[in-house]
């Protein structure tokens, strides 16, 4: 996988010129240190996955961060002690788009959104939208696979790397 | 054995009942007139801006959302443009670009549709005159409210739907046009126009479906059609076999009168994939439904259909490089798809046979249908003896030794389109172990699209694999699908048209579209399986009322023998085929005009709005990948039908979405006051996009509800959405401030929980509207 950590996962998705940059967890957590009013949007692919989880909810506390959660995966969150408001992707995504919007706390719009979990086609093209839509705000996928439709994105990488990756997030 | 065709029948005890009346109608000479008895409206055959107001208020209630599939515009001779924060050379904007890709896709789609009709329309008056009369059946008076709405005219023969037909074609050239480089400019303006097409691909296939229905003598809405037959396991694949594949049902329909004529019911297998398999089995009870598309290249790698007939749409473009793998036949049937294959439809067909027999020739492109009956029937029983050995996959011992080849590289799982776990089941079979393979063949976990295999660095036969380890699962599956009905008659729209619109039945659901499903083919069965238990009518069509059939549930039966194929509460109607989809808007239209009286000639915007704010109807169209199924859905939302989508439609690049944050988005005209009152995020978006099967069946009871729903009716409703919500996200909904108006709106059941949760929200009563509409008073 090393030769191909900034090939989109699909690589299919590629959408033009501009690509998303790769970035370490260290730069990753410099971005939330300059953001004055990030977002985690959990996605449902790691609904079953406790340990992935329990990572997630390391991030959420370490940053304070306020949680969307996507598809079907609110309940397993709110099983597991991470408070969270229900969006679908599409919701979300719209939400993020309008400079207007009061965000999920009332505080006002987002300017760093960190992604995680949302099925990799659906995420691809949520991103596409807000790249295209949403120049107010910066988007960072966490998740295992590079995304070239985000800002800045994590490589493609193998289980343990994420793992590692993720325990990185966690620690400010 | 011998198989009667689908006819109008009356019941046996027909002569028992009482006070029996029979009216002969009128006596009279020369033809029924097609003008109504009712004013014409406003915009009778509307051009392409006469409805742009109301598509505006609909686009303003639910601005559209844009997710770009590539930041590039590839269309002109300036070259590439990036249209990533800039304009393109000839000033066209990102958001712009995807409308116009929307208007070409819903323009591809409608032309499918009514080229199909322009087929069928063509063959049935070159075959039974143009004065051949559109008859429907005693129980439905409302023979094509589509086109009595969009037309002003009710069509009385064959010849009449020419009048419809031609207005679509005029119609899309005009809406095509509008593609061009240096045309329209507006993004609201290119989806004023989409949705202007998806209502000609509405007409198109009313047209289509009404021409098959009284040429074929299909259903005509009975509701207990017959149950026939679906799965691989229904194919006796000793006998020679006849595949059909596609969207047209004239050549199948051909081939099943041949073997009828030449009493071969015991001799010849006929069997469908996708729409052409419903239509054929809603003409004659012989054939048999393989499954929907995805069933595809599976089907044909197995061997087993010694002739495939293809006609138009939906059908994979190597079809005859798959089928020469394994010294099948293809015959071509329609302009649309000939393959690259010689003309043979003016040559003697039994030279044809001949040499299709002979391999002189891999194929043949035959335009007549009746030819083509004959042909595909003898070439199938001539080949099928020699090809006895070729009726298999290769051993399944060949699976390890060929899996051992696998290099690990992945890239067979980054191409699949659903992120399938492809070089897990590899690695597994390597050891031995097949069940990973066989499970990506289960319901259809792997729709073939055969990427995989073009990526493999090794060429190794992926989906051969997947075919091979799933084959002993399904080879011997057999299900029951209910024949494909078409439109819901008008006595049913008279029983029910109170309760929908007035919310004592929950809702209308359509699952309609592909099989590109996220997670299979089940999870649209276990939709159409919640709803039915909650009493919803479930209606389906296409592939989708295929994935629904190949589910069995607890009690050992399939859906469709469990429920009643009525258009009732818990009713599961098998509509038909693609273009039946129109009768699903049709009964909606039936509602407006025998419910509530609502003139239909030339009276689209108030049909419409009538649909949007009182029928709580949604779409469901869990794997919906074609161009056609962006055209339905577009046809759909202009008449103010919702509709929730899988996750892959959001390639479509772009949804309707509203935002029940802006309470201004919300107000409403009271037509009975006068009045612009507070409303409700009712339906809360036109077309949405889910992540998940638990999201989609929340969205879809939650856009059931609709502002005119009495309060019993919006109990029910929020009943339903209560619970559902609940059972998956593990708490009351966080929106119920939103729908509940009045006290009397709480469901009896939540009472303590839904008031707990409104007082908290200091929430105040208001009073539902009279008369909902996005109209203004007149």
């Amino acid at each position: 996988m090393d030769g191909n950590r900034t090939t989109p996962w699909q690589p299919t998705v590629i959408a033009g010129p501009k690509y998303g940059m790769l970035v370490t967890p260290a730069i990753a957590k410099m971005m939330l240190k300059k953001a004055k009013n990030p977002l985690f949007v959990i996605g449902s692919l790691i609904k079953d996955d406790e340990g992935l989880i329990s990572q997630c909810k390391e991030i959420v506390e370490t940053w304070n961060l306020p949680v969307a959660a996507t598809g079907n995966i609110y309940k397993s969150l709110t099983e597991n002690g991470i408070k969270s408001k229900r969006y679908g992707t599409i919701e979300i995504v719209n939400l993020l788009k309008d400079p207007e919007w009061k965000g999920i706390n009332g505080e006002g719009q987002h300017d760093l959104v960190l992604f995680i979990g949302v099925t990799y086609y659906l995420a691809s093209q949520g991103l596409s939208s807000l790249k295209h839509f949403a120049p107010h705000l910066k988007t960072v996928t966490l998740c295992k696979y590079f995304h070239s439709n985000a800002d800045a994105s994590f490589p493609n990488m193998s289980d343990s790397e994420w793992t590692n990756y993720l325990e990185k997030m966690s620690k400010i | 054995m011998t198989y009667k065709k689908n006819g109008r029948k009356l019941d046996d005890d027909f002569w028992k009942t009482k006070k029996l009346s029979i009216s002969v109608g009128e006596v009279s000479i020369g033809r029924p007139k097609q003008e109504l008895d009712e004013p014409m409206g406003p915009t009778p055959k509307p051009s392409v801006t006469d409805l742009r107001s109301w598509d505006f208020k609909l686009l303003k209630r639910y601005p559209p959302f844009y997710a770009p599939f590539c930041d590039m515009c590839c269309f002109c001779t300036y070259g590439k443009c990036d249209l990533l924060g800039k304009k393109g050379a000839c000033g066209i904007t990102a958001e712009a670009q995807q409308a116009r890709t929307v208007l070409l896709a819903s323009c591809i789609g409608t032309a499918a549709h009514a080229g199909h009709g322009r087929h069928m329309l063509h063959h049935v008056i070159k075959e039974k005159g143009k004065d051949f009369p559109v008859d429907m059946g005693k129980n439905i008076e409302i023979e094509a409210p589509i086109i009595r709405t969009v037309i002003g005219k009710k069509p009385v023969t064959v010849g009449d739907l020419d009048e419809s037909l031609s207005y679509v074609e005029e119609q899309l050239s005009h809406l095509l046009s509008a593609c061009h480089t240096g045309q329209e400019g507006n993004a609201l303006d290119f989806e004023s126009k989409a949705l202007h097409a998806g209502m000609m691909d509405d007409l198109a296939r009313e047209v289509a479906d009404i021409t098959q229905i009284v040429a074929y003598d299909m259903p005509r809405g009975d509701g207990d059609e017959p149950l026939v037959e679906l799965g691989l396991g229904t194919v006796d694949k000793d006998k020679p076999v006849v595949l059909c594949i596609g969207h047209n049902v004239a050549p199948g329909a051909e081939i099943l009168d041949y073997i009828e004529d030449n009493d071969l019911y015991e001799d010849v297998e006929v069997c469908g994939i996708c729409c052409t398999a419903i239509d054929i089995t809603r003409y004659n009870q012989a054939a048999k439904v393989i499954g929907p598309l995805s069933k595809q290249m599976k089907f044909i790698r197995s061997g087993v259909s010694d002739v495939i007939v293809v006609d138009e749409q939906c059908v994979r473009t190597d079809v005859l490089e798959e089928a020469k793998r394994n010294g099948a036949v293809v015959i071509a049937t329609t302009d649309k798809m000939c393959l690259g294959l010689p003309d043979k439809t003016k040559e003697d067909t039994e030279l044809v046979i001949n040499e299709l027999v002979n391999g002189n020739i891999d194929g043949a492109l035959i335009l007549e249908p009746k030819k083509v009956g004959k042909v595909a029937v003898e070439v199938a029983k001539k080949i099928a003896k020699r090809r006895k050995s070729l009726k298999c996959l290769p051993d399944i011992s060949e699976i390890p030794k060929l899996a051992k080849e696998c290099t690990e590289c992945g890239w067979c799982v980054r191409v699949c389109p659903n992120n399938r776990p492809i070089m897990d089941a590899v690695t597994a079979a390597a050891k031995g172990d097949l069940k990973k393979l066989a499970d990506l063949y289960e319901y259809d976990m792997c729709y073939t699209c055969g990427r995989c295999e073009e990526e493999c660095e090794r060429n190794l036969p992926l989906v051969s694999f997947i075919t091979k380890a799933g084959d002993h699962l399904v080879k011997n599956q057999k299900f029951k699908i209910r024949a494909g009905r078409g439109p819901v008659q008008d006595v049913e729209i008279r029983k029910v048209g109170g309760p929908i619109v007035l919310g004592d039945i929950p809702g209308v659901v359509a699952f309609v579209g592909c099989s590109n499903y996220p997670n299979g083919g089940i999870e649209i069965a276990k939709m159409a399986e919640e709803l039915l238990k909650r009493r919803y009518i479930v209606v389906a069509t296409g592939c989708s009322a295929m994935s629904i059939g190949e589910y069995i549930d607890e009690d050992g039966l399939t859906l469709y023998e469990k429920y009643d194929g009525v258009f009732d509460a818990s009713g599961l109607a098998n509509i038909g085929s693609c273009v039946s989809n129109a009768h699903i808007s049709g009964a909606c239209i039936k509602i407006a005009n025998i419910f509530a009286k609502k003139p239909l000639s030339g009276n689209f915007e108030e049909v419409a709005d009538y649909i949007l704010n009182r029928v709580g109807a949604c779409g469901v169209a869990w794997g919906a990948f074609s161009q056609k199924a962006a055209a339905i859905a577009s046809g759909f939302n202009r008449w103010g039908v919702p509709a929730v989508l899988g996750p892959h439609s959001s390639k479509y690049r772009r949804l309707y979405l509203g935002r029940i944050d802006k309470e201004d988005m919300w107000d409403i005209n009271d037509l009975r006051s006068g009045e612009t009152v507070k409303g409700e995020p009712a339906p809360e978006h036109l077309l949405y996009a889910a992540e998940t099967m638990e999201e989609a069946l929340v969205s879809t009871v939650k856009m059931c509800i609709r502002p005119n729903d009495t309060p019993k009716g919006r109990q029910l409703k929020l009943s339903h959405y209560i619970d559902l919500y609940k059972k998956y996200f593990g708490e009351i909904p966080p929106d119920l401030e939103l729908f509940v108006r009045n006290e009397r709106d709480i469901p009896i059941t939540y009472k303590k929980d839904v008031m707990d949760d409104l007082t908290s929200k200091n929430w105040t009563p208001r009073e539902a509207p009279k008369e909902p509409s996005l109209l203004g008073r007149k």
